[in-house]
């Protein structure tokens, strides 16, 4: 699918975590829908190159590890941009321990980045929509986990669980204006990531994969891309009734209210 | 290929709306209402609650279209009454409508689904089964039981390439809220984070991503519902 190539021409819109396996899918998304994209990575890199080259998203660079590196980045795209209309806060940090091993620089260096981080930049983009005075869109990346928990995953969970009740209230506090903020919450996808979990679990990439479908209705994991059309269609211009909702996109593997 | 759709509800506000975005993405829509749906490739006067009738629609829409893809579920009616003075009547035909609708319509469309191991089915549910509301106990009563087979069946034939999802509206703007409802009062509306009813559009791009592009949800309630109930 695709919804049509001029829906959001027009509008930019910023990508954080852009080189990221998902942040990948919704640069290429956003690019397709006709937004004009701006791509956030962390540093300037061969895939930032390529993703933009690609894409024709422009690339923006910026260590999002402090709440005010995250307001100097809605600042850059303004500057360049001039305007901001859609923000997909999709950039986020992981690391996995037993609560009682956890050490307590790195639990809560995952909080302060996924959550800290994700509130400082939906506040400074809130600010610069708020002054353009035509409304905006708000896509938070959250997570299956943050809605079921998982084990030695207390610091990510506990991020984005923190989000997803961030993101209902900023619902109700900025759908009035016609700011519009909702969340998508991903199950397993194939990313980069999953490599990571293959060498913890002592297992090839295939074989990992295998596992997680397991426990998956649909039979299978997600792709990114799957995950950037649930972002488009949340920024669709004639979706305006949906605001502070948590879409899961997870294959089956929960099914719930948020 | 082209693909076919069957809408009920369709000659209602809702379904029209749906209807007219099906046909935009290209595909071949057939409504089964108990009025004429104008919109429509194939109208059929069906009441839903007949699974013989909505069984003998689907063999002439499978013969004359073509196998039904897409399956989206609006037909439904809305009843305002305090628990202690609905009737069994009442009650009954509640889930008729809403549950009986969507089963008799899944049962008819599923056997050709499974064959082709391919297809996708949208019921509209409501905000009202998510949150409740004040004497809609028996309106709750049977959209929340379309969640609850929405997910069931989510699960039971996902495995088998099909795609089941629900949407759950808050009160829209059709004609089927009439202009001395309480929901559009504006004390009411200024109740709502967005201030505004739904409009049947909201409705026709959560079926639109749902048909399309929500490839890997399945088992999930879309609530374009102007935050109501977050």
């Amino acid at each position: 699918m695709t919804f049509s190539q001029n829906l959001l021409s027009g509008q930019v819109a910023l990508v954080t975590g852009a080189t990221g396996g998902i942040g990948l899918a919704h640069t290429a998304a956003f690019r397709d829908a006709g937004a004009e994209v701006y791509a956030h990575a962390r540093q300037t890199s061969a895939s930032l190159d390529a993703l933009t080259i690609q894409t024709g998203a422009h690339g923006v660079t910026r260590d999002l590890a402090t709440p005010e590196e995250c307001r100097a980045l809605v600042r850059d795209v303004v500057a360049q941009a001039g305007r901001l209309d859609i923000l997909v806060a999709n950039h986020a940090t992981m690391s996995m321990s037993p609560l009682a091993e956890a050490d307590p620089a790195e639990w809560w260096r995952v909080v302060d980045t996924n959550l800290l981080g994700n509130y400082a930049l939906i506040q400074e983009a809130v600010r610069v929509m708020r002054e353009q005075g035509t409304g905006g869109r708000i896509v938070v990346i959250v997570s299956e986990w943050g809605v079921i928990g998982w084990p030695d995953a207390t610091a990510y969970a506990a991020s984005k669980a923190g989000l997803i009740s961030l993101v209902k209230c900023l619902g109700r506090e900025l759908a009035p204006e016609g700011i519009l903020v909702n969340a998508i919450a991903p199950g397993v996808i194939d990313t980069p990531q999953l490599n990571v979990d293959a060498e913890a679990a002592g297992v090839s990439l295939p074989e990992m994969h295998a596992i997680y479908a397991q426990d998956i209705p649909l039979g299978r994991i997600g792709s990114p891309k799957e995950i950037a059309q649930t972002a488009v269609f949340l920024a669709h211009p004639e979706l305006t009734a949906m605001a502070g909702q948590i879409v899961q996109v997870n294959g089956g593997s929960t099914r719930s209210r948020v | 290929m082209t693909r076919v759709a069957l809408v009920t509800g369709s000659a209602g506000g809702m379904g029209q709306a749906i209807t007219r975005r099906l046909t935009s993405l290209g595909m071949l829509v057939a409504g089964l209402d108990r009025a004429e749906s104008p919109l429509c490739e194939l109208s059929y006067s069906v009441d839903v609650t007949s699974a013989e009738e909505v069984a003998r629609a689907v063999n002439d829409i499978e013969s004359k279209l073509g196998a039904v893809d897409v399956l989206v579920t609006t037909a439904g009616h809305y009843e305002s009454t305090p628990l202690t003075d609905v009737t069994d009547e009442a009650a009954l035909r509640m889930l008729r409508v809403h549950v009986g609708g969507l089963v008799s319509c899944a049962q008819a469309v599923l056997p050709g689904m499974l064959s082709r191991a391919s297809g996708t089915i949208v019921a509209i549910t409501s905000e009202l089964a998510v949150g409740g509301g004040d004497r809609d106990s028996h309106y709750a009563m049977a959209k929340g039981a379309i969640i609850g087979v929405v997910r069931s069946l989510a699960a039971e034939v996902a495995v088998s390439g099909i795609r089941v999802n629900a949407v759950a509206p808050g009160p829209t703007n059709t004609p089927l809220l009439p202009a001395d409802s309480p929901w559009r009062a504006r004390e009411y509306l200024d109740t709502l984070p967005t201030r505004a009813l739904a409009e049947p559009q909201d409705v026709a791009v959560c079926v639109e991503y749902l048909v399309s592009g929500a490839t890997f949800t399945i088992g999930e309630v879309l609530n374009p519902n102007s935050g109501a109930v977050i």
